[in-house]
């Protein structure tokens, strides 16, 4: 009985995320616009600019970052509005709510991941078209990967916007997390590059969640048959497992102090 | 100063600008992570694009190789970025109530919009002083009159951003509304701009909206100005030569400022901005 409340619980604050998700319907449209104008843009101009003895086609290159975007933008969407919260004084009434606080975090955590499988599934469909047509072994590898994914970073963000009240601090971390994760990655350009740049730093990116996010959809879109499937998925299990702990210990301290 | 008007309106625009510029005390956080983050994009981002991009690039650049020629952009849109979250910060104050306080102040609305307007856009160039002296470093520009030059022309910049920020603050009323608005249009002046690619590359694509707006969009004429500032060679880019780029520049960042003052000073009153 006490589980099954649990999960009540959870499944409302979920609920309550994932409505409030749709309410900011010009965010969302001007994310989606954003993340399709990046898109044609690559498609347009950076695709002619690329040496193709590096890349020989860019669009294809890029459209699995472009997944790992879109988890990213709506999954850290929860930090946003959990910034807000803490700001105007919201989370008092949270706190006051009858669930247990393992249910409110487990709740809100799963929002981000709802948010990030609803957000991502148009651009999984373009990525289709752009690419080919997985496999079903491949669709469960997808699937789990953006699932993954979306835990790390759902869970990253309600964590990391209680650590301040101050907006632009909050915002600045957000853009930081941004630029550590996709910039130390291979979302944006090879391995190869970040070697010959980054010298023996360069495998720090290997370890990136975007980095084995955007691995794994290269190999389930048929992008590339190369890539280590069994460290990238452990990887990623590690990553989520990880920040799950984190947000469960952090988010309820931030809250209640 | 002869004149004891002029001499107690600077007086009072100065006060007012100092309070923004005393936030920035307390912004040293804040400030570090900009930095950290700024430094990633620069050393780590624009090295690993750069390599990937191809030589035929240098045709378009007028020979400037792309790393530095990316490097000038994204300064750029960090000084745009920063000054959009400083006018921003005028929302917050909407809905913190300290507009209020300000109202009762003994300053003249007209003075007291200057004031603000200045002293954001000041405290952007102070806060990105730091990246600015990484870019150039990078660049070895040592040149004093180029160094001056590009602190006007981004304080210029800064004004006309500033002020065109204020007045979507008061047309729109509503801090999540603005900052939903802002981040959009954020996202987008910098996608429309010369940041990444030059113009000529975005021309020879055949999208005419997509070039009239990067031609027209304020961050391309900076970022295009400051290249020119650093590489002479670069131009042989710029079709119309630069005066038309300082005459905008001058332009835009006058008529933002002077719009901004009027809607100020109109909208201030008797609760307008509820």
């Amino acid at each position: 009985m006490e589980v099954k409340e649990w999960i009540r619980g959870a499944v409302l604050v979920a609920q309550r995320d994932l409505s409030r998700f749709w309410r900011n319907i010009y965010w969302l449209a001007g994310q989606v616009a954003m993340n399709i104008a990046d898109l044609v843009i690559f498609a347009v101009i950076f695709r002619g600019l690329v040496n193709p003895a590096f890349i020989p086609d860019y669009i294809r290159f890029i459209t699995p970052g472009i997944l790992c975007l879109a988890i990213f933008i709506s999954a850290f969407s929860i930090g946003r509005e959990v910034g807000i919260e803490l700001r105007r004084e919201v989370t008092q009434y949270l706190v006051s709510l009858p669930v247990t606080r393992g249910a409110l975090v487990a709740g809100r955590i799963m929002g981000g991941v709802l948010r990030g499988f609803l957000y991502q599934a148009g651009f999984v469909i373009l990525a289709v078209v752009l690419m080919s047509m997985p496999s079903v072994d491949k669709w469960i590898l997808i699937l789990t990967s953006s699932f993954l994914l979306a835990l790390t970073m759902s869970s990253l963000s309600i964590t990391l916007s209680t650590l301040t009240r101050d907006f632009n601090l909050q915002a600045a971390i957000r853009s930081l997390v941004y630029f550590i994760f996709f910039f130390v990655s291979n979302v944006f350009y090879p391995e190869k590059a970040l070697a010959m740049r980054l010298g023996s730093a360069a495998p720090i990116a290997y370890y990136s969640p975007m980095s084995m996010a955007v691995n794994l959809y290269r190999f389930g879109f048929n992008y590339t048959t190369s890539v280590d499937v069994l460290f990238n998925l452990a990887g990623l299990i590690a990553w989520a497992t990880l920040s799950l702990l984190f947000a469960y210990k952090v988010y309820i301290r931030n809250l209640t102090r | 100063m002869k004149n004891p008007d002029l001499r107690n309106n600077l007086k009072i625009i100065l006060l007012v600008a100092s309070w923004d510029l005393m936030k920035l005390k307390n912004q040293k956080v804040f400030l570090a992570m900009r930095i950290a983050w700024f430094t990633l994009q620069v050393l780590v981002f624009a090295r690993a694009i750069s390599y990937i991009v191809s030589q035929g690039i240098l045709a378009y650049t007028g020979g400037v190789d792309y790393y530095y020629f990316y490097l000038l952009g994204i300064y750029t849109s960090l000084l745009y970025s920063t000054s959009i979250s400083r006018g921003y910060v005028v929302a917050d104050e909407f809905d913190d109530g300290i507009v209020e306080y300000h109202l009762s102040l003994p300053i003249k609305r007209s003075l007291f919009a200057v004031g603000r307007v200045l002293g954001c856009s000041l405290s952007t160039i102070i806060f990105t002083l730091p990246m600015m002296a990484v870019v150039y470093a990078i660049l070895k520009v040592s040149n004093f009159l180029s160094i001056l030059l590009s602190l006007i022309f981004a304080l210029l910049f800064s004004i006309g951003i500033v002020g065109f920020v204020l007045l979507l603050v008061f047309a729109v009323r509503s801090a999540d509304l603005t900052d939903i608005l802002v981040g959009a249009i954020d996202a987008l002046l910098v996608r429309l701009s010369t940041v990444f690619y030059p113009l000529p590359v975005i021309e020879a694509t055949g999208i005419a909206p997509y070039y009239v707006a990067a031609l027209m969009n304020p961050i391309s004429h900076l970022s295009d100005f400051l290249r020119v500032l650093v590489f002479p060679e670069y131009y042989l880019v710029l079709r119309q030569g630069i005066v038309p780029t300082i005459v905008y520049m001058v332009a835009f960042s006058m008529g933002f400022l002077v719009i901004a003052i009027e809607y100020y000073e109109r909208k201030l009153e008797a609760g307008g901005w509820k």
